[in-house]
């Protein structure tokens, strides 16, 4: 039985799992380092432990064996990783089995074989799971690339074997590009997995993504809690999610879901997990890969199925075995997330760093945010840009949409430049709203990336209009006192322009 | 009068007094800013804006306002005199800098220096937040000076290449 319970993680994630383990009576720990000592998370813990000084030139949170001998130490029971850092790290997850520590997820073994993306689809065409061709084993050179290339025709798009969350991953739609790409996706997956190699498949134009959650417990029982669509995404990032899709038919969400399970039995697969489908616009579906963490869009799936799932994932983690049938899973209703990320959007995304200085959450029914910010937490370049997960829930989807739309509207930040006026941009976008959007929904439909409130344009120009007079006024009634006391009259200063 | 104009709108507003009584001829009234919670909103007719003055320098207004950035130069009649002279003497600059869009390390320079270069050309690589980010010219021409070399790292704004048009 876990009775304590460290998280290796932090932010939004960390508050997240800790408020469920709370609830089921179990003790947490969270890890304080030296780059956020004092950030929310932090609060929402029993009992913080400080990292410990390290000469090693790796992140807190990638750092394996500290974090196991923290545990072991201060004898915790289990290791909760979130998303991101070691969530997907077969050698922990074997650490912590090794060292007597349940590791809240799955399997060593299948957190490696999903994790290898080229593994991965070798049992999924085992299981007659429908997969799109290309290279089914990690490929090392430019010219093997090529090779490929060739044979299964342009656009195809490069992969890090590796890797997730898109880095090293690029579309190439020529042949001349390929070589250029090539390099920077394996550099990019060299530097960010530590493992260069690629594999290459054909890219598939505009597909929509959609997710299956599935459980399964040590005992051999498996239920998926249907679909979640994540097509709304800029450079392989995910930005806007929900769930269900208006995309799935009740008859291919059962022929999915069940080939969803098919791949986790593969591995012998227990704890949560997400199968990625890419389908494509005559409803064909192809397996990408299996994520063998909580994701950061979980939250659309507890919306709409009414389970907690930081909860069943302990609970698996302890040996129990599943309590929930397939029958017993009903998706009721509509669920919206979107990320609020640290990011100006008017400048092309670019991370948008400094001090939260004010924060007013939106509140009301069906609203949720999971964040790991208040006021006076400085954004830095060293975590992602998340800061917040705005997620609405509501009968269906278009009042989902609604509301989340009026959510957006009261959720003021000061301090930084977030991504909640192209959140709006979306959600008001009529393609989106009939529910017509593929992954490339960004490029092709979305004209402006951010949303402009009704005259918003003209109310700020007269505030910068108000802001001048009241300057000008102060202005002359200051004596002006350029050059050693000497009074400067507009006359002269027009000369000495002029003699510039 | 006083002239606020964006990169697409222009506002005319008149003035009454100390008052803004109308914008591109059509009266306003009823617009007022509210301080509360430690944000400033502007209000019209029931609907509330949060907004901030984010930059300012002399003439030039930077709103963000829903999160949104508006840059303005604001005119007084006395300001447009001055800038239109100041313009004439000013001489067209020829080189156009590539300066770092956010702070990041070079990791691939892709051109040397009197090279010609297209627009669109991707002439650094740039990682940043994980990402390597493909940084493009803006402009056409020959590249003057390169500032950087691989592995540098620089901050948001640091002029990376020069290109003589």
């Amino acid at each position: 039985m876990i009775k304590s319970l460290l998280v290796a993680n932090r932010g939004e994630i960390a508050i997240r799992v800790m408020r469920t383990a709370r609830r089921m009576g179990i003790k947490t720990f969270a890890v304080r380092t030296s780059k956020e000592p004092s950030e929310p998370y932090l609060s929402e813990a029993d009992e913080v432990i400080d990292f410990p000084p390290s000469a090693e030139d790796i992140p807190e949170f990638l750092d394996i064996e500290t974090i196991v001998s923290i545990a072991k130490q201060h004898h915790i029971d289990a290791i909760h990783p979130g998303y991101g850092f070691l969530a997907e790290n077969p050698y922990f997850a074997k650490r912590c089995e090794e060292e007597n520590i349940i590791f809240i997820g799955p399997s060593p073994d299948a957190i490696y074989k999903m994790g290898n993306k080229t593994i991965a689809k070798q049992l999924a065409g085992k299981h007659n799971i429908p997969l799109l061709q290309g290279s089914y084993s990690s490929i090392r050179s430019f010219q093997e690339a090529e090779a490929i290339a060739e044979k299964i025709g342009y656009p195809v798009i490069l992969k890090a074997a590796a890797g997730g969350g898109g880095r090293g991953m690029r579309v190439v739609e020529r042949k001349e590009d390929l070589e250029r790409l090539y390099k920077t996706a394996s550099k990019e997956a060299e530097k960010a997995f530590k493992d260069a190699s690629l594999f290459i498949e054909k890219y598939v134009r505009n597909p929509r993504h959609i997710e299956f959650q599935i459980v399964g417990d040590r005992h051999g029982n498996y239920v998926h809690l249907g679909e979640r669509e994540c097509s709304i995404q800029r450079k392989h990032q995910k930005l806007i999610e929900e769930a269900p899709s208006v995309a799935l038919t009740p008859e291919l969400r059962e022929r999915m879901g069940a080939d969803a399970i098919k791949v986790a039995k593969a591995v012998n697969y227990y704890s949560l997990g997400t199968v990625e489908f890419l389908l494509d616009s005559d409803n064909n579906y192809y397996f990408m890969e299996m994520n063998t963490r909580i994701q950061v869009e979980h939250p659309v799936t507890e919306m709409v199925t009414g389970f907690d799932l930081v909860e069943l994932q302990i609970r698996i983690a302890n040996g129990e075995p599943l309590s929930i049938r397939q029958e017993q899973v009903n998706i009721k209703g509509w669920a919206i997330e979107c990320r609020i990320n640290a990011e100006d959007v008017q400048a092309n995304f670019a991370p948008s760093l400094g001090v939260i200085e004010k924060v007013i959450f939106p509140q009301g029914e069906g609203i949720r945010i999971d964040t790991g910010i208040r006021e006076g937490t400085e954004i830095t370049p060293y975590f992602d840009s998340m800061i917040a997960k705005l997620i609405v829930y509501a009968g269906n989807r278009e009042k989902a949409i609604e509301n989340a739309l009026q959510a957006l509207r009261n959720f003021n930040i000061k301090g930084i430049k977030t991504t909640i006026p192209f959140c709006k941009a979306v959600l008001s976008n009529t393609a989106f709203r009939e529910g017509r959007f593929n992954t490339s929904f960004i490029e092709s439909e979305l004209k402006e990336l951010f949303y402009r409130e009704a005259d918003e344009e003209l109310l700020a120009a007269w505030h910068a209009a108000q802001t001048h007079l009241k300057e000008l006024k102060e202005e002359t009634f200051r004596q002006p006192d350029y050059e050693k006391g000497k009074n400067l009259s507009p006359w002269v200063l027009n000369k000495r322009i002029q003699a510039l | 009068m006083i002239v606020v104009s964006s990169s697409g709108n222009k506002f005319e507003f008149e003035i009454e007094g100390d008052e803004i009584v109308r914008c591109n001829g059509n009266e306003i009234k009823d617009i007022h800013l509210i301080e509360e919670d430690g944000f400033t909103f502007v209000e019209k007719e029931g609907t509330k804006y949060s907004l901030e003055i984010q930059d300012q320098s002399q003439n030039k207004y930077t709103v963000l306002i829903n999160n949104v950035s508006y840059t303005f130069s604001v005119e007084t009649p006395f300001s447009y005199k001055r800038r239109k002279m100041l313009n004439q003497q000013k001489q067209a600059s020829k080189t156009v800098v590539i300066s770092a869009p956010i702070p990041g390390k070079i990791v691939d320079i892709l051109v040397e220096e009197n090279q010609q270069v297209r627009e669109g050309d991707v002439v650094i690589v740039l990682e940043a937040m994980k990402m390597q980010n493909e940084i493009a010219s803006h402009v056409s021409g020959k590249v003057k000076k390169i500032s950087v070399k691989k592995n540098d790292t620089v901050m948001k704004d640091d002029v990376m290449i020069e290109i003589e048009r």
